[in-house]
């Protein structure tokens, strides 16, 4: 007889923390396959390189951390045990947010080499993280490759007649700066739409940003509420022109980032309210800053943002059921 | 009367019942074991003191321990027999305490004598004098929740029985509808509470409808979980809060689970103490669940004979329900005043992993009946800052169901991190 002793209580769900990154990659499946079918083979190869870079820095950081060459099964053993499939995602959802033609073949290996080992595991590993991983690893080669501003049009389809061929600007930068306004079926759909590998198909990524709210992994409202306030403050940026509405929540990376990057757990506010004031401002964040730079902005709305979660939880309240709000603050029996 | 549906309550947790295996096993009484340990400290509050001597032989009903202060129960014998010893032991749980071990001969029952048409102050003179406790877990002296500091109108019987697994007081409600309602009325006659409700889950369907054919309100409760919590219990019967740090009574309220209401009627016209209650077996490590009538101080050890508890398949064996029972080391436990259920739990029931990094998913929060924060109060109370997890959690509202430990995909020990903070800002109070 061997009974086990802890405290109540006994009964868990059965979803775990690989669960949720299981369905989190699930999600993301149609966006990547419609970066392949859009981007073809290098497409494939970028996707291919920045998963291994991610989970292999996973994997070796884990090993040394534990010391590998005294106890190797052991260690092993540890590494799945503790593996929850975080370090997939980031070098997924970095994959995505990069160009197809990443002109040197070692950019996503880098950068997620960077975002998995500098940004997630040197701060602690899952939950630790201080920025989303993907998000600092795409800025990071933003800031250190100039072809990470070359974006190649899908293959097929047409705006501006321009198919096949590798651009400068995106239309969202030719909007920004006057132009005229893109198709908003064309940018839904992403024919012809020039971008990165994830973020051209916004029907791909609404799919499986519906399938993570239906499986309870993201609350709708979230990114719903970003999405209106980015698009709205647009619309006022631009003198109340509603024309402009969908064209600049569908251009750029707008809902990738929103949808499954500003979602990240370890980098949202834990409490309702704190999430509500966290999405809003991150709306109307990217809206004025796009407007003021005439740039796309998301990456960086999105970093700024992860900043200020510690500020948004130290300063809400605690609400009890029943009772007055306590006001936080500095604990005053510290200083005494 | 007709039910009437409860408000809805938007946190907690969904449950799988689990009550399919036990609810529909009659209550049956347990034959008198050999021998009865019977704890002096099966109560909240002060342990009793005992008041009998090794050897002395005892009858059925009498009282062998005085209750200790006013927050405090007397202790009654469960069988007719003799004190063989009086002696402290640690039980499986854990807990180190007094017993008064009995070993059982025939002999008669003393009973106090029955009282016809009582006043309010002989109802809550009898269930003093009866070592009558909640007996829905918590075991607070009944009496005490008699004397509110505050005008009561409305009495609440908790049928609620949200924990899974346990049917306790679901067969009590079945089977002994009138006697509940009987003490419902003395219950409320003691408080002048004029309102007079019971609240049962939509998931007892049958003891909702014998109960609509009593002269009680009967509220119908949205199965959710933990809507049994006395807080919650009150907000969905009545909409009215209680204050944070404050008692029932305070909204006007006093809550008594449909057991203890039982106990008081049998203790008004029977004249009987409390010295039996119903537990239910059940979990898959049982061969035979069901719903036993115990005397108090019954060994763990002859209930699982009696359900068929096969130890060799189980991981678990539980005191109590799965959500907030207590894990046992052994079978070396007794049946208390508020044992509602013993659970053998196989592998696949429980959940025996360790845990992983919190990955601030805000589920924890989110499911918190009680609005706190539970990831704050486990990181500052992992660093000792007992202080700022009760600034940035609110962890002195805490109720104790789990469900934050429950939802956690990390299996982060959530609840047993709140209980240690709570404990340890008590003595710093102290």
């Amino acid at each position: 007889m061997k009974l086990t002793i802890s405290a109540a209580p006994h009964l868990r769900t059965r979803r775990t923390t690989r669960h949720i990154m299981l369905d989190v990659l699930l999600s993301l499946l149609p966006a990547t396959a419609a970066g392949i079918v859009y981007f073809g083979w290098e497409a494939a190869v970028t996707i291919a390189l920045s998963l291994a870079g991610a989970f292999l820095t996973e994997f070796l950081w884990v090993l040394l951390a534990n010391c590998v060459w005294r106890a190797p099964k052991e260690t092993l053993r540890t590494f799945a045990r503790q593996f929850d499939g975080t370090s997939l995602v980031t070098g997924l959802l970095l994959a995505l947010c990069l160009p197809a033609s990443a002109a040197h073949w070692y950019m996503p290996l880098l950068g997620s080499v960077f975002a998995v080992g500098a940004v997630k595991m040197l701060f602690g590993g899952t939950g630790k993280n201080i920025v989303n991983p993907a998000i600092a690893g795409r800025i990071f080669l933003f800031l250190s490759f100039a072809a990470m501003t070359v974006y190649p049009a899908p293959a097929f389809g047409a705006i501006g007649n321009v198919p096949g061929i590798v651009t400068g600007a995106t239309q969202l930068q030719g909007m920004l700066a006057g132009g005229p306004l893109p198709s908003s079926l064309d940018l839904f759909l992403g024919t012809g739409v020039a971008g990165c590998i994830g973020e051209t198909c916004k029907l791909a990524l609404l799919a499986g940003a519906i399938y993570l709210c239906a499986r309870g992994a993201i609350k709708w409202y979230l990114p719903l509420l970003a999405v209106a306030c980015e698009g709205l403050f647009a619309v006022a940026l631009e003198g109340f022109d509603f024309s402009y509405f969908l064209p600049s929540v569908l251009s750029g990376g707008l809902l990738l980032g929103f949808l499954f990057m500003a979602t990240d757990y370890v980098t949202t506010p834990k409490s309702r309210l704190g999430n509500l004031i966290y999405f809003a401002a991150l709306g109307l964040l990217t809206a004025g800053l796009r407007k003021a730079t005439g740039y796309e902005v998301v990456s960086f709305c999105i970093l700024l943002m992860n900043f200020t979660v510690f500020l948004i939880d130290m300063a809400l309240p605690v609400r009890p059921f029943g009772g007055k709000a306590k006001r936080r603050g500095r604990a005053r029996e510290d200083r005494s | 009367m007709k039910a009437i549906n409860g408000k809805p309550f938007l946190r907690g947790i969904r449950l799988r019942g689990n009550k399919a295996r036990s609810e529909d096993e009659p209550i049956c009484p347990l034959p008198p074991p050999a021998r009865v340990a019977i704890p002096l400290f099966g109560h909240a509050g002060a342990p009793a003191q005992a008041i009998v001597r090794v050897g002395q032989s005892v009858h059925r009903g009498e009282l062998i321990a005085l209750a200790k202060g006013t927050i405090s129960a007397n202790v009654h014998a469960s069988v007719a027999g003799t004190v063989s010893a009086i002696e402290t032991r640690t039980d499986g749980t854990g807990v180190t305490g007094e017993y008064i071990v009995i070993e059982r001969t025939e002999g008669d029952d003393a009973f106090l004598p029955p009282l016809s048409h009582p006043s309010p102050e002989e109802i809550a003179l009898r269930v003093r004098e009866a070592g009558i406790v909640g007996m829905g877990g918590a075991g607070f002296p009944t009496a005490v929740k008699l004397t509110p500091p505050a005008p009561v109108d409305t009495l609440i019987l908790n049928g609620a029985e949200c924990e899974p697994y346990l049917t306790c007081d679901d067969r009590l409600m079945r089977e002994r509808t009138q006697d509940i309602v009987r003490g419902g009325e003395y219950l409320a006659k003691a408080l002048g509470a004029s309102n007079l409700l019971i609240a049962i889950e939509k998931n007892k369907p049958q003891a909702i409808a014998q109960f609509e054919g009593t002269p009680l309100r009967v509220v119908k409760l949205k199965k959710r979980y933990p809507m049994g919590s006395e807080k919650h219990l009150i907000y969905c019967c009545t909409g009215r809060k209680v204050p944070a740090g404050k008692l029932p009574a305070d909204a006007g309220v006093v809550v008594q689970n449909v057991a203890t209401a039982l106990a008081v009627k049998e203790a008004v016209e029977l004249g009987k103490p409390l010295i039996e209650r119903v537990v239910t077996l059940s979990g898959g490590g049982m061969d035979a669940p069901c719903n036993l009538l115990c005397p108090i101080g019954t060994p763990l050890s002859t209930l699982l004979e009696r359900a068929g508890g096969q130890t060799e398949r189980a991981v678990k064996l539980l005191l109590g329900g799965p959500m907030t029972g207590k894990a046992l080391t052994g079978s070396d436990a007794v049946v208390t005043k508020t044992t509602s259920g013993v659970l053998l739990l196989t592998a696949r029931e429980t959940d025996v992993s360790s845990p992983t990094p919190c990955i601030n998913c805000g589920k924890c929060a989110e499911v918190c009946p009680m609005r706190l924060m539970p990831m704050q109060i486990e990181f500052y109370t992992a660093a000792k800052e007992y202080s700022h997890a009760e600034r940035y959690g609110g962890v002195t509202n805490c109720i104790e169901c789990g469900a934050c430990s429950y939802i956690c995909p990390a299996r982060r020990p959530l609840a047993q991190a709140i209980k240690t903070a709570k404990s340890e800002l008590r003595r710093a109070k102290q």
